[in-house]
């Protein structure tokens, strides 16, 4: 239900379109390769090198020459194959030839033998950004591809960082960066993670230059942190620039945010008279602050409704809050600019909030100030606690960012100037599920059972979105999540969302034919019906990468279950417990009777993040808890 | 008396709603339709067509014949996630200087305030459009102003210069409808074939018309005796047509089902495809009519026969190639192989040469039409017996009529003197002869013969393709099992390997099956015959298994399958509505011997058994045994028609069902 604008994907785009250079002709053959950057890897980067040289504020130069060989199938994606542009933005020079194994040229494509498409980002109705590709068939691997691009963009807001990493399974062989600045443009430089590699750093007065040699193909690793954090980036930005032809400067934050006021968010809030009286009526009888904020966010949801229009510098700036009122859409920057200019109609301080929304707790720079993020929320500072409002969700609770932009620094654009902080964290036991069933065994091994399920946090946000859904897809969506439970029969579900108190409660009734196994006259049961732990972590025998457990959470189960007329239960397992620096996990079963006994397990999983040596021993924590919750227990004819 | 009287009020609301038909016209929208809280045939829909209709008309201009097409919608959105159906798309065909164009659109969002009907009108701010490529445009716009409850209309006319084309007719969408009407105007000129999809009854009536367009001449000078200037003239000609009528009332949305193939085949809707256009005074220009006439056509236009006849850009090679060989079959072979492994297929789908043989065969690389048009030319100038044959792919529309749209791909047949066949597709580099990739065997296809003959035919196998798994193990007495695992993979499984599995290292292997078979330790894995096409594949390994028993007091239970047991039905939907396709019919045979640790006696064992669908479309046959401390057991699931019919869905998902509690059953050991 959240989307992202425009900022994403230029970041992401400039990043794909790095491209890179090298003389050496025997660089075209790929007979004999460095068994070194052959290994694990799909594609080597035989050399990418980038002079990106600024000309003027308006002018940035961007000259690329990316030589791969390509040793499978799986490596044609990084093989080039398109330039981005946008109307600002011009390709200057473009072509890509390709080479056989020996080095012979097989196919040259010049510019006129790429098509020309507009970029469809996937959630927007309509943008500017367009691209031109060409089609290749490799006819036999490796093959090599030289592609050269050269494009000038009138936009230096943005420059494109160093990444010379960017994929797993892809080698380097050589990178260079250059950045050529004859104007003597004041600009700033931040190296992250060049310690860890043999990066090359040279300093000029009117240049940068950064260089890797050598780096073989990384594979990537479950629970790892992101690409990005693991290997070298170098970013560059100009303390004056342009964007869109508006001019701005910044140094710091302070004043970055403060130029993004005043010249893409201030003076477009202005309101119909109407919408502000009908406003002022609906908070009449509210008390407090956060009761009228929620009053103007509900409102806002169920007003409008997410569409994205990225057009010119309205890739960058907010729809007028009187066209959001008239067309009742936009996307996260109109709607929360919307939302702000209804509070300040009501006099309620807020602030445009700039964000990386995604599920990894992407952080804005707070060391580095330039033009960053993916996604627009609101700020509401109230007695010293800030609510954080999604406001392109028609569905999200108030105050609710579980998931997408939680837990991570974020700009928050004031008047005064911009200002770093950091959103809500959700802690372990918030993100709770906490479970109660009663389930009968039948004599013919069926079961039939109920559970009620209450969840909030995170595992809120998981689920809440199903009470929207059609109830055969419910129903089905119950299947699938114990998929492990055979001819599963929903009888029943009361699905209830609370929204103030943001919980979720489903209440099912259930049953499923064959639940037990027979083995002659005993029947074998699973008595965790409904919350195993059942996925298998992979094993690394040299994990190169830290175990991230990005989110922690709390899972208290307690069924109670009865065993068929007829049968005993015999001796039970002892408790089982096990610690670890990770959390905790317990599985205890008891007889309360001959007929009947209670099931109860507690699993709590701490978030953060551990050094590569202790992914082995969460691996053999969750492996237990697999094995334990899996674990059956045999009932006696007698 | 209370059933009586509901009965009779059931009555009069039937008849009334034939004799009062609501008449749907822009701009007039009701307050019932915008208080509507949801559909009331399907509670589950967050939108509906309330109407829509589709006329499509031949106007004539001074640059000749238009083809025009007017479409007027209305939608309830009944909630928040209708939200999606306010914003339409219109694609716009071009090529040189002729385009589509879209005409007065208009568009208003209806919703109820405070009990009034406010209506919100679309502007061109809510309108954009877009070069997508050099052949479409795209006109998008979303309804302003939208709310949980709110009704919206659109109208707009499309004029297309394309008059061959009229675009498929959507009779269902993914929300239902209550109305949809559809006119479609054919002046005499235009003959269509017209062919239909999905589960529907579509309701057409054929009425025939007339019309008059004024036709102008312009003035020109003629030389001779009583030449001078002509004055251009009007003339004006009158002319029958056929108007296709459809009506569909009450439309369910169209539902997604997995294992269903290509949806496309189900959804309803009508295509209309020209066959001939004839103008007075003028020859018939025929597109397609019978099957012979559009292998006809096909055959004879020149990218396809034209490139067929071609031989002298691989001559050489042929010669070399087939230089000493005589039996037909090894001259096939060659000839396939070196094709296959010359020509890369671009996954460009069509039937004839695309690219032009001479320029695919140069550069390495084309589209079905280039590769398998070679294949077929240079197996016919080496004297076998090779015809192309035309297909629908999976992909495509099933063609329920002859018609030359019906195709977008080709292969290639071979009659060798023995009278067997082999279909041959050389785009496929795990192919062989009859082992053809999904989207050719999920089709269907023409057999195109040199006299312009032509025959259907389906690929689908007969005969099931196998895996034939074995297990020879050992059980300690901690639950422990250690042992050897092997698996041959079969005829289309073989294939189906290749093409997943073909490039992958043998450590992403491992991790597939480790994860497939939640294996800790999978040692000495070995996947052999993967580049030696015509047999199976093979892979083995040796594992260890710590969690596959259950050790409680003095007794030990475990499944004897151990981990290639079924565990999960994948039909977990209480109905379903289309066919059950799984490309190709199979079978798993599993052959495990198990030896029971020493000390141990086997006091249970699951008992031999079979069961089947009905017309034998599958069976399942468990045999167990115990010899000498070692429990063997013979398992074979063979499903023996690549396609189930939705009404056989239930007897499938119980059989799957039976099968996962048979093989789950548990095997008892005893401390002796």
């Amino acid at each position: 239900m959240k989307r992202q604008i425009q900022l994403a994907l230029v970041a992401i785009f400039l990043c794909v379109s790095l491209k890179i250079s090298a003389q050496d002709a025997t660089i075209l053959q790929a007979i004999i390769l460095d068994s070194t950057l052959t290994k694990d890897a799909n594609a080597i980067i035989r050399s990418e090198d980038v002079v990106i040289q600024i000309n003027s504020i308006n002018s940035i130069t961007v000259k690329t020459k990316r030589i791969v060989t390509v040793l499978n199938k799986l490596g044609n994606r990084h093989a080039d194959s398109y330039e981005p542009y946008d109307p600002d933005t011009k390709i200057k020079k473009v072509q890509a030839i390709v080479y056989n194994a020996f080095g012979s040229e097989i196919k040259k494509f010049k510019k006129k033998d790429f098509h020309d498409r507009s970029m469809y980002d996937g959630f927007s109705l309509i943008g500017d950004n367009r691209f031109i590709y060409f089609d290749h068939t490799p006819i036999s691997y490796p093959y090599t591809l030289v592609y050269e691009s050269e494009v000038e963009t009138k936009n230096s807001a943005f420059i494109e960082p160093w990444f010379p990493i960017s994929n797993y399974h892809v080698s380097l062989e050589s990178a260079s960066y250059k950045v050529i600045n004859p104007q003597r443009i004041s600009l700033r430089t931040k190296e992250k993670g060049f310690e860890e590699y043999p990066v090359e750093l040279l300093d000029g007065d009117q240049e940068i230059t950064y260089r890797l040699v050598k780096v073989p193909a990384l594979k990537k690793e479950y629970m790892s942190p992101p690409l990005s954090k693991i290997v070298p980036l170098g970013k560059v930005t100009l303390d004056s620039f342009s964007l869109v032809n508006v001019q701005g400067s910044a140094k710091d934050w302070k004043t970055m945010g403060k130029w993004q006021y005043n010249n893409l968010v201030s003076g477009r809030d202005k309101l119909p008279e109407s919408t502000i009286q009908n406003i002022s009526k609906l908070v009449g009888g509210a008390s407090s602050t956060k009761e009228k904020v929620k009053i103007i966010y509900e409102y806002v949801q169920d007003k409008t409704r997410y569409i994205s229009v990225q057009l010119g510098i309205g890739g960058w700036m907010p729809m007028l809050a009187e066209d959001v009122d008239r067309l009742g859409y936009g996307d996260c920057k109109a709607l929360t600019n919307y939302t702000k200019a209804l509070l300040d109609s009501q006099n309620i301080e807020s602030y445009y909030t700039i964000v990386y929304g995604d599920s990894d707790k992407r952080d804005i720079d707070s060391e580095f100030a330039s033009m960053q993020g993916n996604h627009v929320i609101l700020n509401i500072p109230e007695n010293e606690q800030d609510i954080w409002l999604e406001c392109t969700s028609q569905t999200t609770p108030f105050g609710f960012i579980a998931g997408f932009t939680d837990d991570r620094n974020v700009l928050v654009v004031k008047p005064e100037g911009g200002e770093i902080k950091r959103t809500k964290k959700y802690l372990p036991d918030e993100n709770s599920l906490k479970a109660k069933a009663k389930v009968y065994v039948k004599s013919d091994k069926s079961i039939v059972g109920d559970i009620e399920m209450i969840s909030g946090g995170i595992q809120y946000g998981d689920r809440y979105e199903t009470k929207n859904e059609p109830v055969k897809d419910q129903k089905l969506h119950y299947k699938e999540y114990w998929d492990y439970i055979n001819n599963l029969n929903i009888s029943s579900m009361q699905l209830d969302d609370d929204k103030d108190a943001i919980e979720y409660t489903e209440k099912l009734e259930v049953s499923a034919t064959n639940y037990a196994t027979k083995a002659g006259n005993r029947l074998l049961i699973i008595p965790n019906v409904f919350n195993r732990y059942t996925y298998k972590m992979p094993k690394y025998d040299d994990r190169k990468t830290p175990l991230v457990i990005s989110r922690g959470f709390v899972d208290e189960d307690v069924y109670e279950i009865h065993i068929p007329e007829g049968y005993s239960m015999g001796t039970l397992p002892e408790k089982k417990v096990e610690e670890s620096d990770f959390g905790s996990y317990s599985y205890q079963l008891e007889k309360l009777n001959e007929r009947q006994l209670k099931f109860t397990r507690k699993l709590i999983i701490k978030d953060g993040t551990y050094p590569k040596e202790k992914y082995e021993e969460y691996r053999q924590f969750m492996s237990k808890i697999r094995k334990t919750d899996k674990s059956k227990i045999v009932l006696k004819q007698q | 008396m209370g059933k009586l009287v509901v009965w009779g009020l059931g009555v009069f609301l039937l008849f009334s709603s034939s004799v009062f038909a609501q008449k749907y016209k822009f701009g007039k929208v009701s307050k019932e339709e915008l208080q509507e809280k949801s559909y009331p045939l399907d509670s589950s829909a967050n939108a509906a067509v309330l109407y829509e209709s589709r006329k499509v008309d031949y106007i004539y201009n001074s640059q000749g014949f238009h083809l025009i097409t007017e479409v007027f919608k209305r939608i309830k959105i009944y909630n928040k996630e209708g939200f999606d159906y306010a914003t339409e798309e219109i694609s716009l065909y071009k090529r040189n200087s002729d385009q589509e164009k879209v005409m007065s659109l208009k568009g208003i969002t209806y919703s109820l305030v405070n009990g009034e009907i406010k209506e919100t009108k679309l502007k061109k701010d809510g309108i954009f459009n877009s070069e997508v490529s050099e052949y479409f445009d795209e006109i998008k716009f979303t309804m302003p102003a939208l709310q949980e409850g709110s009704v919206i209309e659109y109208k707009y006319r499309i004029e297309s210069p394309f008059v061959a084309n009229i675009d498929r007719v959507y009779l269902q969408h993914e929300i239902p409808a209550k109305k949809i009407e559809v006119v479609i105007k054919a002046p005499e000129y235009f003959n269509f074939k017209k062919f239909s999809t999905g589960y529907l009854p579509i309701d057409l009536e054929e009425v025939k018309y007339s019309d008059k367009f004024n036709y102008r001449t312009e003035s020109r000078l003629i030389a001779g005796l009583n030449g001078g200037r002509v004055k251009g003239s009007s003339h004006v000609v009158e002319y029958q047509g056929t108007k296709y009528i459809i009506n569909s009332e009450d439309v369910p949305a169209l539902k997604l089902e997995p294992y269903s193939g290509n949806t496309q085949n189900y959804i309803s809707s009508m295509v209309f495809e020209l066959s001939f256009v004839s103008f007075p005074n003028s020859p018939i220009e025929n597109f397609s009519t019978t099957w012979e006439a559009v292998t006809k056509t096909i055959y004879e236009s020149s990218n396809f026969g034209g490139e067929l006849k071609k031989s002298n850009y691989y001559e050489d090679d042929l010669n070399q190639l087939v230089s000493g060989i005589s039996d037909p079959i090894k001259k096939t072979a060659a000839i396939y192989n070196f094709v296959k492994q010359k020509m890369n297929w671009n996954k460009v789908y069509s039937v004839s040469a695309a690219k032009g043989v001479k320029k695919a065969y140069k550069e390495g690389t084309g589209s079905s039409g280039d590769i398998n048009l070679i294949l077929t030319s240079m197996l016919s100038s080496a004297n076998i017996d090779a015809n192309p044959v035309i297909v629908s792919s999976s992909s495509k529309v099933i063609s329920l009529f002859p018609t030359r749209n019906g195709f977008d791909y080709v292969i290639t047949r071979v009659k060798l003197p023995n009278g067997n066949i082999f279909y041959l597709d050389a785009t496929d580099k795990y192919g062989l002869p009859n082992i053809l990739p999904d989207r050719v065997v999920r089709g269907r296809g023409r057999v195109i013969a040199k006299n312009g003959t032509s025959q259907a035919l389906t690929f689908r196998p007969t005969k099931p393709s196998s895996n034939r798994y074995s297990i020879q193990c050992e059980l300690n007495s901690e639950g422990e099992v250690n042992g050897k695992f092997s698996v041959h993979h079969l005829d289309y499984l073989a294939h189906g390997f290749r093409v997943r599995n073909g490039v992958k290292s043998d450590e992403s292997n491992v991790k597939r099956l480790e994860k497939k078979y939640e294996i800790n330790d999978l040692q000495n894995y070995k996947v052999s015959g993967v580049k030696e096409y015509g047999k199976g594949v093979n892979e083995r390994f040796d594992f260890s298994l710590e969690d596959q028993s259950e050790v409680i007091e003095d007794e030990i239970f475990f499944s004897p399958l151990l981990f290639l047991r079924d565990k999960e039905n994948v039909f977990k939907s209480d109905e379903r509505i289309y066919p059950v396709d799984y490309g190709y019919p199979f079978s798993n045979k599993y052959m495990i011997n198990i030896k029971v640790p020493e000390g141990y006696e086997v006091t249970e064992i699951p008992k031999s058994g079979s069961f089947s669908l009905p017309d034998n479309m599958g069976k399942f046959v468990y045999r167990s045994n115990v010899a000498n401390g070692v429990i063997q057991l013979v398992v074979n699931e063979t499903i023996n028609n690549s396609m189930i019919s939705a009404e056989d869905y239930f007897v499938l998902k119980e059989f799957y069902n039976q099968v996962i509690q048979k093989e789950n059953e548990q095997v008892v050991l005893k401390k002796i």
